[in-house]
């Protein structure tokens, strides 16, 4: 009951203190919403960008034509075989017939039905290999099938991700690097903003540790005041993320909805905002506590 | 109530502040503390508020010595004790009322019983007609008082005061050292540091001297 009045009376306290300089507030919210909406709408184009990249921008695929006359059981070895290989995702067998009607299909030569009997076609397996496989480790299956006794020949398609390989890393590291480089930013300005709520009041924290006020009764009202900060300015950032994805999409769509109805607009992810209110508030609380206990700590 | 034994305080890499003081205050006594500036009257003083810790000595209030005290008990001794200081720290965004109602809160008073009290205290000093305004608008004298009344308002068993009157002109300074010897005749233990030598010894009270951190007179006066 005393813990519940106390907590009541602290939250009272840190209400008072927001209205009485409700401006200095607002304006502070403002601005670490924005601040946070920077890192938090990178991670939604990083996340809502790979929803709108092709898949043979980053999956390989390799088209692996099988010998003449090869018997079923050593085709499904094969296959097994192939099957166990991490970086492989997908096979899919293509009977000679189906390639030989999709050639058809695709030429207009519907005469070639005549070659349905003498099938020049060899039959083939479709390999599509893992998104996160990398180029050595698709080398090595490729090497492999090409010295397989029982593979007549094959093609590969590398994605674009494996064929730039070098330079999608570096890439993304540098993207990397920047968003956390953004992030500390951001954390560092949430945290030094709810510290400096703290340093403003010296005063009266000595005050109240010389009245006999217990340290959780000083730290209280702080921790509330920096919760609501975190919690008002993740909001804020959330409504910045989402207006700022709504205007890219629409931009976006007029583009690409020529290309693939499917890609009239960046799917909003979710996760994006909880992740950015959560770490405003924890951020803002983490910078509050450090500076009361410091300050507390400088008195005692 | 109060008791040094041979203290001595060194701030770090510093020339001592206090050395070997020893005295000792019975309850309900009163007593001044007078000194040059940087005699080391502040530092005697947050030694018996637990701010600081005696680097020699022990200090006892009540027959608790003060290093035993940490945290939760520390925070609890300090309840009862009354502090004034020469700046009366008020908090601006707070009435008069809530301001001497501070002590009371912070002791988990029940809110039926605060008004009564801090009533009682803001006309012991004189300020009962201004329990709802803000102490922006209050003078200097004013203000001061306030910090007293918010300084006894939990009826603290010690007062103490840290030149009380500093900021004050001549008349408002014997008014306040007039109030302390009311509360005194109630019973509180009150150690008050001036530098203000000419109103102490115009007073009948306990007269401690300090220079350089040494107590170097105990002047018993006239009230034993
Ligand atoms: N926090 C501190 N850290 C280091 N030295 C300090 C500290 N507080 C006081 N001192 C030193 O201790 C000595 C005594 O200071 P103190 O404040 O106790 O004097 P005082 O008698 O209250 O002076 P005044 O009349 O000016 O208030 C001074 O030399 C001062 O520089
Ligand atoms: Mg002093």
């Amino acid at each position: 009951m005393r813990w519940l009045l106390d907590h009541q009376s602290a939250f009272s306290e840190a209400m008072k203190r927001t209205r009485d300089r409700m401006t200095q507030f607002i304006v502070v919210i403002c601005l670490l919403g924005v601040l946070l909406a920077i890192p938090g709408w990178l991670g939604q184009i990083w996340l809502g960008m790979a929803s709108l990249v092709p898949s043979d921008a980053v999956q390989s695929e390799a088209l692996v034509f099988l010998e003449r006359d090869l018997d079923l059981e050593s085709r499904i070895d094969l296959e097994r075989s192939l099957e166990d290989q991490a970086v492989i995702d997908a096979i899919t067998f293509i009977p000679k017939s189906e390639a030989l009607d999709a050639l058809s299909a695709s030429d207009g030569l519907s005469q070639m039905t005549v070659l349905r009997d003498d099938n020049p076609l060899p039959d083939a397996l479709r390999v599509r290999f893992s998104f996160v496989g990398d180029e050595a480790g698709e080398a090595a299956v490729i090497d492999g099938l090409r010295s397989d006794q029982r593979v007549m020949s094959l093609r590969y398609y590398p994605s674009a991700r494996v064929q730039y390989a070098s330079l999608v890393e570096m890439l993304g590291l540098l993207g990397l690097g920047l968003s956390m480089l953004t992030i500390l930013g951001v954390l560092m300005a949430v945290f030094l903003v709810s510290a400096a709520d703290v340093v403003d009041d010296r005063r009266r924290i000595e005050l109240y540790t010389l009245l006999g006020a217990s340290n959780g009764f000083i730290k209280r009202p702080y921790l509330y005041r920096a919760t609501l900060l975190g919690l008002l300015s993740g909001l804020v950032a959330c409504v910045v993320i989402f207006g700022l994805n709504t205007v890219l999409s629409s931009v976006l769509a007029s583009n690409l909805e020529a290309l693939d109805p499917e890609l009239g607009s960046i799917p909003m992810d979710g996760r994006i905002l909880i992740t950015v209110a959560v770490v405003a508030i924890v951020a803002s609380w983490i910078g509050a506590e450090r500076a009361v206990h410091r300050r507390l700590h400088a008195l005692h | 109530m109060i008791e040094f034994e041979s203290v001595s305080k060194v701030y770090d890499g510093q020339r001592p502040a206090l050395s070997n003081v020893t005295f000792k205050l019975a309850p309900g006594e009163m007593a001044f503390l007078t000194g040059h500036s940087g005699a080391g009257k502040s530092t005697l003083l947050r030694l018996l508020l637990g701010l600081e810790k005696a680097s020699q000595g022990a200090v006892r209030v009540a027959g608790t010595d003060l290093a035993s005290l940490n945290g939760e008990k520390l925070a609890r001794y300090r309840r009862r004790v009354g502090v004034v200081f020469q700046d009366p720290n008020l908090e601006e965004d707070l009435t008069v009322f809530d301001n001497v109602a501070l002590p009371l809160r912070i002791a988990g008073f029940k809110e039926a019983d605060i008004p009564k009290r801090v009533n009682a205290a803001l006309s012991r000093v004189d300020l009962s007609d201004q329990a709802m305004t803000s102490p922006r608008v209050l003078s200097g004298g004013q203000q001061q008082r306030v910090g007293i009344a918010r300084a006894i308002v939990h009826r603290p068993a010690l007062v103490v005061a840290d030149e009380p009157t500093g900021n004050l002109d001549p008349e408002l300074s014997a008014r306040v050292m007039r109030m302390f010897t009311q509360f005194q005749q109630l019973g509180v233990t009150i150690l008050v540091a001036t530098h203000e030598r000419a109103v102490v010894e115009s007073l009948p009270f306990r007269h401690l001297t300090i220079e350089r951190g040494r107590l170097v007179s105990d002047d018993v006066g006239a009230s034993r």
